[in-house]
């Protein structure tokens, strides 16, 4: 048995079960303007052995106690967009989803990490009838959401790979690099969003360029 | 500071070459424009003082060799002759200033000075307004947040920050940001919505904003 227990099954199908909900908002915004909410969304639930890492870390024993209530991240769902005020809308739409409450968020859009990296961060407390860690019926489960762009994802991606390589030759030029990448992406988000705002101004608020499976 | 010195006298070369030393400059001496274009096509300087009449190549084919690759390096031509026509060439060739010889060595070494000064303070500074930075040499906005920003934002933002006290007029902008290229006013003020996405992205507590008399002005903004 993991580190999850007896609850994994319960992780699970609250992570599909919200990713339906929001897939299912985001095509009903398709519907009614046209335009997708999202480039893609993807979920996980953190692997056993990152969850024990992250736990040692943290300086805390490998219980299942802790891996669902001190670490909140054990669901985990990234939803990519095309345009920053998508990320915005997306939020929205979260916080309004029945049986969902926001227990933590941080816009690392608006506050960017030193380092340059951007995205927001939501942790959800999703109420379930399944019984949770604490004995409780309907139980209380966390979810962790990431919100990014595009650009911020492939930045992040990288950023990852370099956190996890050991001993690369100028470490300090390369994480120089990769911060001034992060404010060159956010320079073509930002203009990218300003000129959307432009074209749709100028069309009355008609959107005619492509979407995709049509 | 490196200077490249093209002279054919060899009296002369010595003279200016040992003054240019004694006064601290690092200094390579040729003796005609072929070699200065070989030299400054292999290293870097921080300005050239250049003959016009030499054998081999002159000053001024020197001089339009030399901004042809691109290079933009600080130029004064020492000219012999007093002739109006020979420093209007050497000037559209490409150089920044001229000395009509004979010359007194304190004279160059002050232009020297300025132009210098003119490629350090003027062209990389550092601006700051409100909580914002404008770091010109790396083209980044800084704030509470960094971005970065284009060449043309970057010159837009340059010169609203220098008249911070006054309206700069669409026309004003156009000439000093999009010289010489075929812009209208659409192009400025598509900058300026940039430029203000931007300084809002930040979290700067400044925005650009369009006055009366049609011209625009950066101002504080409280409560970002």
């Amino acid at each position: 048995m993991s580190i999850y227990g007896k609850y994994y099954n319960a992780m699970t199908g609250i992570m599909n079960d919200l990713a339906k909900t929001i897939e299912a908002n985001s095509r009903k915004h398709e519907e009614e303007t046209g335009e997708k909410l999202f480039e893609h969304l993807c979920c996980r639930i953190k692997s056993p052995e990152s969850m024990l890492e992250k736990l040692e870390k943290k300086g805390l024993e490998a219980t299942t106690y802790h891996a669902l209530r001190s670490v909140t991240d054990a669901i985990g769902l990234r939803i990519v967009c095309l345009f920053i005020d998508d990320i915005y809308e997306n939020i929205a739409l979260i916080k309004s989803i029945p049986g969902c409450t926001v227990v933590r968020e941080k816009d690392y859009i608006q506050n960017a990490k030193p380092n340059g990296y951007r995205s927001y961060h939501m942790v959800l407390d999703r109420i379930t009838d399944a019984p949770d860690v604490d004995g409780n019926t309907p139980g209380h489960f966390f979810i962790e959401v990431q919100l990014r762009t595009i650009a911020m994802d492939t930045w992040a991606a990288l950023e990852h790979e370099l956190k996890y390589k050991r001993n690369i030759k100028n470490q300090d030029l390369i994480v120089q690099e990769l911060h001034r990448c992060a404010n060159e992406l956010a320079a073509c988000d930002v203009s990218m969003q300003t000129l959307r705002k432009i074209i749709r101004g100028q069309s009355g608020g008609v959107y005619e360029g492509f979407t995709c499976g049509r | 500071m490196k200077v490249l010195l093209a002279e054919d006298e060899n009296d002369l070369r010595e003279v200016v070459q040992d003054y240019l030393e004694f006064q601290g400059y690092l200094v390579d001496a040729v003796p005609n424009g072929a070699a200065a274009v070989e030299k400054l096509a292999r290293d870097a300087y921080d300005a050239v003082v250049m003959d016009i009449m030499m054998p081999v190549m002159d000053g001024i084919a020197a001089m339009r060799k030399i901004r042809e690759t691109g290079n933009t390096v600080p130029a004064i031509f020492l000219t012999a002759k007093a002739e109006v026509s020979d420093r209007v060439e050497g000037l559209d060739a490409g150089a920044d200033d001229y000395l009509t010889k004979p010359f007194a060595m304190e004279e160059l070494n002050a232009r020297l000075r300025a132009l210098y000064r003119r490629k350090r303070d003027y062209k990389t500074r550092t601006f700051t307004f409100g909580n914002l930075e404008l770091d010109t040499e790396s083209s980044e906005l800084r704030a509470h947040n960094s971005i970065a920003l284009s060449q043309k934002e970057v010159r837009l933002l340059c010169c609203l920050l220098s008249n911070t006290d006054k309206d700069m007029t669409v026309s004003e902008l156009l000439s000093e940001v999009w010289t010489g290229e075929d812009a209208s006013a659409d192009i400025v003020w598509m900058y300026i919505s940039f430029l203000n996405a931007k300084l809002q992205s930040v979290k700067a507590n400044a925005a650009i904003q369009i006055s009366d008399a049609s011209g625009y002005r950066i101002t504080e903004v409280k409560d970002v």
